[in-house]
């Protein structure tokens, strides 16, 4: 008798076990970065901030004010948990390809995210169309992308043409006197712009962006080249700069050819009004640790800055926290691989399953206010912002930041002027 | 036409135990689809038959003519590119794009291989690295291939025969045709008067000469067939991914790696480009799936290239010198 | 006329700079015709030790240049004995991915043990100084890559053609059996030679540290440039690998100054057609 009593003890148990386990399970996303290569210092601190978001998904953490902060898991689906299983792509799209197919039919995925270049973003996101799963871009940022008319495929960075309306709305801004802390510039005295981009397809499409925003807002271009970023050597480039007397020097580069470009203009003592950097290589950490002074004064369009906490405190533990992992604030990239696996809870817990349609619904009516998220954006909601796009963040939007006060320093939000933190250096102050 | 036809399918003249063992081969291929469950297993054997297939084309120049060709993406470019274009911008069905993408690289490598065969040695292989750097600069700078922007192709419903298009195991066969048309191509060159001209020429030039052989012209022939062989693979990458750009199709370590591929396995024969590719293939998407993204960066290259320089150290003739080593010894 | 000068005096530096790093490729091809994809490697390892000894040493980054010299020399002795020595005895192409399994193999342990992140020198001697003649504003570190180029050059040129140690290297590339019928010991010669290579590239690496950035992906960068610098001048010509390492440094600048996005195309494209017209190189034998 007792032994029955044991034996159906111990089956209850099991069973119990089993279906405690089955229902706390696990959500993979398949998450597809850079993690080997020249592009791995980024695609580091990528994963390092999918990683944070994952872990104040999937635990408690009462003193953050953000909704996600108190979940636990999926609180539609139980309290699963959320797990990230990652895939290098090398920078290969063909690899990328590879990966996704791997992580949607052997790990069994419930939908992807990545991959930062546009280029592999590209080929991995055929794979989830053709497989019906949802593919979550954070950070890439060639516009191509959303104007393809995939069904199964959403963006939540802000693309390329956001990104250079802010850079001219900030100039017209800085010349009509909005400016914090400088008085109104006139327009001649910035208005002539030397444009350099890194010539793979991100740096083409900026180029573009920018030659015909310029058009627009009344602008002139007195140079603009594409170059080899794996260049060994920009001193002619540089010189064509600084030859060409614009105001204000434009780079679209990757984090070597930035370091290198700015170094030799340091070198040859260039002194234009103004430096700005279309985000990527000027907003990575090697960037600033390597150049050390020598980047005070110049602006980057970014996403994100630590000083940022001061008007969003969630923002400021965040970063800390992520700073305490990590040992660097969050960057620009960092930050929206962070609120990309914010979406995915989202849309996993509004979805209340795994199935793929079912999370397609709930992103396509997906709405996450601005109180929920690190960014200064207004929100999460996909749609149609400019002509052409589908499935597209029509709320986010970029900040344009400047170095102040390197090696010691902090990035400061110049733009939108709402938000600044601190005066704007101007004129670029040169180096000495 | 009854000897072509014998030529082309007949192993007869390779010992039993290989042609049994080539039998296998084609059945566990055959079979795979249906064998395997795992996705990326697919996916890898897809990656190895079409890098086998690269490494057979190039094996006509690189092995059978002994000239190092390290140049061969740009025909892999020309292909891939051929077909994208003409697929998106006229709607032309996939099999009719593969023979201009053919016959843009035979013209071009006919154009470049008369001054670049007056090159020996170092100087040839350097020089075919800068002509396929030059196309793919090119590539990125001209808008109308896209730039680096690329070419995409829409997405059809599958299985699409214009545009050819499908699920994994119709790839898997679509690219085991194309491998098996090449490999018997291969069959019965080995065996043509050219072929048989070609060795000649690379075991000893001068006495090829003295035979009445036309060193260069048989070179520039092999070289041109080779480079039609790598545009067909260029056409299928087209419509595998269904999204091109240079660095993709054209880049400097694609080349390297169809002629490692070869010379690990053992160029100069029949098989090598297939072994080869059956070991680095599988042994480069495996690693790069289990170690990457374990926090530890660069693992995976680590042992990918520890096991080459063993490789190149141990049997530099490649596997295949190791099988005819130990078969002189018995 | 402000342009042409420019121009010239940023194409002379930097040839010489491109000239430092293909020397020792030239010398390896020059002893025993074998193609090291790793040189770029070298190169990085160099910049690596310059980047270590000036942050865990009290010394200059200047002072690490010795440092950097035989850490290259000692690297590629040791890349000698332990694989080169092997694959010599195989077809051409299998010394080819031979050493391109080392190139992967030294870059990826270098990003195993420092990371993938990018850095650079922050203070030294010369370490982003610059300075002005009349219209021209030029990097200190750079004269001085230019000037230790130039020594470099000098110091090899005399060792290979005037010393007996340099005969014994000559001979055993002219025909290794007969340098050894000749009493010459030409395992040690060729490891020498690799040595040596290293070392100068080293030296380079370390030089190129003060203004460059450092990373182990770096070597990729360099390598097409060393590859054609020393085809362009003939393998195993010293000389040649000075004069091409300048017409590249030249054409690269003005390439980069009138279509920056082709400049790589137009230094192949000068190596190819030089090429075509003298097919041993500038100089080569």
């Amino acid at each position: 008798m007792r032994r029955m009593m044991g034996i159906v003890f111990i089956s209850l148990a099991l069973v119990f076990t089993f279906t405690c386990t089955a229902w706390a399970k696990e959500i993979k996303i398949g998450v597809i970065l850079p993690l080997s290569g020249s592009l791995a210092p980024t695609g580091k601190s990528l994963k390092e901030g999918a990683d944070l978001a994952a872990d104040i998904i999937n635990g408690k953490y009462p003193d953050l004010n953000i909704s996600i902060a108190q979940w636990e898991g999926i609180p539609s689906l139980g309290g699963a948990k959320i797990k990230l299983v990652y895939a290098d792509h090398r920078a290969d799209p063909g690899w990328g390809a590879d990966q996704a197919k791997r992580l949607i039919k052997d790990e069994k995925v419930s939908g992807l995210f990545g991959c930062y270049n546009s280029a592999v973003t590209k080929t991995a996101s055929v794979e989830a169309e053709r497989a019906g799963i949802p593919f979550v871009n954070p950070d890439s940022t060639s516009p191509a992308l959303t104007k393809r008319g995939l069904t199964w495929f959403w963006r939540v960075t802000p693309h390329e043409t956001w990104f250079t309306a802010d850079l001219f709305n900030f100039l017209d801004g800085l010349s009509q006197g909005k400016a914090r802390g400088v008085r109104a510039v006139p327009k001649d005295e910035i208005d002539t712009l030397a444009v350099a981009a890194e010539n793979t397809e991100w740096g083409a499409a900026s180029l573009k962006e920018i030659e015909e925003f310029a058009a627009k807002h009344g602008y002139k271009i007195v140079e603009s080249f594409k170059y080899p970023h794996k260049a060994a050597d920009l001193s002619s480039e540089a010189r064509r700069m600084i030859a060409s007397k614009a105001d204000c020097y434009l780079f679209a580069p990757y984090v070597a050819d930035a370091i290198l470009f700015i170094r030799t203009l340091k070198e040859m003592r260039a002194a234009p009004k103004l430096i700005w950097g279309q985000d990527s290589g000027f907003i990575e950490s090697d960037f600033s640790k390597t150049l050390g002074a020598a980047v005070n004064g110049i602006l980057t369009r970014d996403l994100f800055s630590a000083e940022l906490g001061k008007v969003k405190p969630a923002a400021a533990k965040i970063n800390t926290m992520y700073k305490e992992r990590t040992g660097y604030d969050f960057s620009g990239s960092s930050a929206r691989d962070f609120i990309g696996i914010q979406v995915w809870a989202h849309a996993l817990n509004s979805a209340g399953s795994t199935d793929p349609e079912a999370i397609r619904k709930a992103l396509n009516e997906l709405y996450i206010g601005p109180e929920q998220l690190i960014m200064p954006w207004k929100g999460v909601r996909f749609g149609s912002p400019f002509p052409g796009d589908t499935q597209q963040n029509e709320l986010g939007s970029g900040v344009i930041n400047q170095y102040q006060g390197w090696p010691d320093g902090k990035l400061h939000v110049v733009y939108p002027f709402e938000f600044s933190t601190a005066d704007l250096i101007y004129p670029f102050p040169g180096w000495k | 036409m009854g000897r072509i036809l014998r030529d082309i399918f007949s192993f007869a003249d390779r010992p039993l135990s290989e042609r049994i063992a080539f039998v296998i081969f084609l059945i566990i291929v055959l079979a795979f689809p249906w064998m395997v469950k795992p996705a990326y297993a697919k996916v890898v054997m897809i990656k190895f038959l079409l890098f086998a297939m690269f490494g057979l084309g190039w094996n006509l120049i690189g092995g059978y003519g002994g000239q190092v060709d390290l140049g061969q993406a740009k025909n892999v470019g020309f292909g891939a590119y051929a077909t994208a274009l003409m697929m998106l911008h006229w709607n032309i069905p996939f099999w009719l794009t593969i023979l201009p993408g053919m016959m843009f690289a035979t013209a071009e490598s006919f154009a470049v291989a008369y001054p670049m065969f007056r090159l020996r040695g170092h100087y040839f292989a350097i020089a075919t690295l800068c002509v396929a750097l030059v196309w793919k600069e090119l590539f990125v700078f001209w808008d109308w291939t896209g730039g680096a922007r690329g070419v995409e192709i829409p997405i059809k419903a599958t299985p699409d025969f214009t545009y050819m298009q499908f699920g994994e195991t119709g790839y898997h066969y679509f690219i085991f045709g194309l491998f098996m048309a090449q490999f018997l191509f291969m069959n019965w060159f080995r065996k043509s008067r050219l072929g048989y001209e070609l060795m000649a020429v690379r075991d000893n030039e001068d006495a090829a000469e003295s035979l009445g052989i036309n060193v260069t012209a048989t070179k520039v022939k092999a070289y041109c067939i080779a480079a039609a062989l790598g545009a067909m693979g260029g056409s299928f990458i087209t419509a595998y991914y269904l999204y091109i750009d240079p660095d993709l199709v054209m880049p400097m370590d694609l080349s390297i790696l169809i002629a490692m591929t070869v010379m690990v396995g053992g160029s100069g024969s029949i098989w090598g480009p297939i072994i080869g590719a059956a070991i680095l293939i599988p042994l480069d998407m495996y690693l790069g799936a289990w170690l990457a993204g374990g926090g530890r960066y660069g693992i995976d290259f680590m042992i990918y290239s520890f096991i080459i320089m063993i490789i190149a150290a141990r049997e530099p003739k490649g596997i295949w010198g190791i099988v005819e080593r130990v078969r002189k010894r018995r | 006329m402000e342009l042409a000068v420019q121009l010239i005096v940023f194409g002379t530096l930097m040839g010489l700079v491109f000239a430092f790093i293909s020397l020792g490729l030239s010398l390896i091809f020059g002893v025993m015709n074998i193609v090291n994809f790793a040189h770029g490697e070298f190169l990085m390892v160099g910049m690596y030790v310059a980047l270590l000894t000036s942050t865990y040493l009290p010394l200059d980054p200047l002072v690490s240049l010795p440092f950097a010299g035989a850490v290259g020399f000692l690297l590629g002795v040791l890349s000698y004995r332990f694989l080169i020595q092997y694959i010599l005895r195989g077809p051409m192409v299998a010394q080819l991915f031979g050493t391109f399994g080392l190139m992967l193999f030294l870059r990826y342990l270098v990003m195993f043990i420092f990371g993938p992140d990018v850095r650079s020198l922050s203070h030294g001697l010369i370490v982003g100084k610059s300075v002005s003649l009349g219209y021209v504003t030029i990097d200190v570190s750079k004269i001085v890559g230019a000037v230790l180029c130039l020594m470099l050059f000098a110091v090899v040129y005399w060792m290979i053609n005037k010393t007996r140690l340099g005969r014994a290297l000559r001979a055993t590339s002219l025909d290794p059996e007969a340098a050894r019928y000749m009493g010459i010991d030409t395992e040690k010669m060729n490891a020498l030679a690799w040595g040596i290579g290293g070392a100068t590239v080293g030296i380079a690496g370390g030089l190129l540290a003060h203004f460059y950035y450092i990373t182990p992906t770096i070597g990729m960068v360099f390598i097409m440039i060393a590859f054609a610098t020393v085809a362009l001048g003939g393998f195993g010509s010293i000389s040649g690998a000075f004069l091409a390492g300048l017409i590249i440094g030249l054409i690269q600048v003005v390439g980069g100054q009138y279509l920056s996005e082709l400049k790589f195309t137009f230094i192949y494209l000068t190596y190819f057609l030089a090429v075509v017209f003298r097919p041993r190189g500038l100089f080569g034998w």
